[in-house]
């Protein structure tokens, strides 16, 4: 494994998880400037240490039943419109097709991968992962394609056409990364 | 609509890193150089439109204003595009439509962008920090989360082009050997290199099928141009000046997955395919009056934010029959001495991606190598139109086409 991706793992930002994300920074920033000789002091320019954090309780608004769906079901759940049949996944509460209204159905677990990449770099949040793939996998029932991870297995490649079999975390917190898939056979 | 003219260029040196300037002091620079080049002061100017991406990059959500102000452009009108990495394209179809539409006889517009003050304070370096700026430009529902980042969003669409194609990674890397070759003549440029397809193979995967030296850098700088209507280029008696010829945008859907879908756009082929590039360059020649791109433009400045991208690129602006695009640098077409050079600024790849500027930077580049002036990379002029094509969004879902002629 490269040398660089060994260090990001080494020390990707697990922290995030269990403490306030502003005293990580804080901590991490006050000590790397308190060093001698000072990162601040080699530029002939002002060089100033910041961040910009928000906090947020956002709402899922009319897809917020995909989540809750998945969460406590753990089922995936599309739309399809009322007027012109579109299947929406993601699902969307309004039709972009036709501006008709969509009702809710149940997407089948399994499906094909469109299209996939591997990321052997990534930004802290993600570092402890690579590889990881990425790939817009189809369900059997839907007319689209959602983006998802694929469990490598040993593999550097997802090929397009590989037939994969959606799995559920055990623990989930009702976002897009309480499932992926894994290929089957 | 009236005729548009570009009758002046600014650009600073694209740099991984330009710690003795802010934002707006690379504003200036570029602008001050663009009117003197058009022979008149900021009094002169009607309406400014601003190319800038990222608000985190700059540390400040709407910079704009304060470019707008340190210029002394108070009591004018002022307007900031953001598209991504196509921004400094539509912000000069903002600034063309101004002019066009009679709104304004004078318009500047200028790209600029910062990038590397943002900085992963863990990893002690900025690069973590940059891909997450850009990162968050991904639906934050839906993609985000899954770790979905630039590299990746357009390596989806490369992956599906290989696989429909069989558009191989040697192929690409001819594309990436060209642009840093081609930068060694260009003094503005981030990363003039000689390398070969070996060097490109061997460099270390960072999304497959992308590699280090498929990829464009980070950059900071700026450029700028001024447009000015018809009637004022006679009033200031400015001869043979670069016209606006045509320009056509298109955004397909924003989510990749939901482009194998026989739709609007479905007669220009699925995920492997530019389908909105197709239809903005469509517009543009329909706009300009072009039949045949191949034999009518002289030269082609196109997105190569990845080398994959770039084939498509030649064949969503009809350089290339689909699926040929890889042929199509095998055959040399596209090379500097070829029968239609592409990017000889070197492309983002090779001259940089200074996001808000590029744009912009191919308008110039194209003005520069019309009127004769691009210097050692000048390339042969024989029709007088040149064509400008930028990527932006998830998913490559944005792009503007513009096609100059002098």
């Amino acid at each position: 494994m490269d040398e660089s991706i060994k260090r990001a793992k080494e020390t990707s930002r697990k922290e995030f998880r269990s403490e306030p994300l502003e005293k990580i920074i804080d901590d991490l920033i006050a000590k790397q400037v308190a060093s001698s000789p000072s990162p601040l002091m080699t530029s002939p320019y002002l060089e100033v240490p910041d961040k910009m954090v928000m906090t947020y309780k956002y709402s899922l608004g009319g897809i917020s039943r995909f989540f809750v769906d998945l969460r406590d079901k753990g089922v995936l759940s599309g739309t399809i419109c009322t007027s012109c049949g579109f299947r929406f996944f993601p699902p969307r509460v309004s039709c972009s097709e036709c501006y008709g209204d969509t009702e809710w159905y149940e997407v089948n677990p399994d499906g094909v991968v469109i299209t996939s990449s591997t990321s052997w770099y990534a930004t802290s949040e993600f570092f402890d992962k690579v590889p990881y793939a990425v790939a817009y996998v189809k369900p059997s029932n839907a007319d689209t394609g959602m983006l998802q991870r694929i469990d490598l297995a040993g593999r550097t490649v997802v090929e397009p056409g590989t037939r994969v079999r959606v799995v559920f975390r055990e623990k989930r917190n009702g976002s897009v990364s309480d499932f992926w898939y894994v290929i089957e056979g | 609509m009236g005729r548009v003219a570009v009758v002046g260029t600014g650009q600073t040196k694209f740099e991984a890193r330009v710690p003795e300037k802010t934002y707006y002091e690379l504003a200036f620079d570029v602008a001050k150089e663009a009117l003197n080049e058009a022979g008149i002061t900021h009094r002169d100017v009607d309406s400014a439109v601003y190319g800038i991406y990222n608000d985190l990059f700059e540390r400040q959500v709407m910079p704009d204003t304060f470019v707008h102000d340190y210029l002394g452009f108070y009591g004018k009108s002022g307007t900031r595009v953001t598209t991504g990495g196509a921004t400094g394209a539509y912000a000069f179809r903002a600034g063309y439509a101004e002019v066009a539409s009679g709104l304004s006889d004078t318009t500047i517009v200028i790209g600029v962008e910062k990038a590397q003050d943002v900085f992963d304070w863990a990893q002690y370096k900025s690069t973590p920090e940059v891909l997450k700026s850009i990162a968050y430009s991904s639906d934050m529902t839906w993609e985000y989360p899954l770790g979905v980042q630039a590299a990746s969003s357009y390596a989806l669409l490369a992956t599906a082009h290989m696989r429909k194609y069989g558009t191989t990674e040697e192929q690409a890397a001819l594309v990436s050997v060209k642009n840093h070759g081609n930068a060694k003549n260009n003094p503005y440029a981030q990363s003039p290199m000689d390398i070969t397809v070996e060097d490109v193979m061997k460099s270390r995967m960072i999304s497959y099928p992308f590699k280090m030296l498929d990829c464009s850098l980070y950059t900071e700088g700026a450029s700028a141009v001024i447009l000015m209507s018809e009637k004022k280029v006679r009033e200031m008696g400015i001869s043979d000046p670069v016209w606006v010829a045509g320009i056509g945008s298109s955004n397909d859907r924003s989510f990749p997955g939901f482009r194998s879908v026989n739709d609007f756009l479905g007669n220009y082929g699925d995920i492997a395919d530019l389908r909105g590039h197709y239809e903005a360059a469509r517009i543009a020649y329909r706009a300009a009056g072009i039949q045949n791109p191949l034999k009518e433009l002289d030269l082609a400045e196109i997105h190569d934010a990845f080398s994959f991208t770039e084939i498509q690129g030649y064949e969503a602006m009809g350089l290339a029959h689909p699926g040929k695009g890889g042929k199509f640098i095998e055959d040399g077409i596209p090379q500097i001495h070829g029968d239609l050079p592409v990017s000889p600024s070197g492309g983002l790849i090779g001259a940089g991606h200074a996001v808000g500027a590029t744009g912009v930077m191919q308008i110039v580049e194209i003005t520069k190598q019309l009127t004769g002036e691009a210097g050692k990379r000048q390339v042969e002029i024989r029709n007088g139109k040149g064509l400008a094509h930028s990527i932006g969004g998830p998913g490559s879902s944005y792009c503007t086409v513009t096609i100059l002629e002098a």
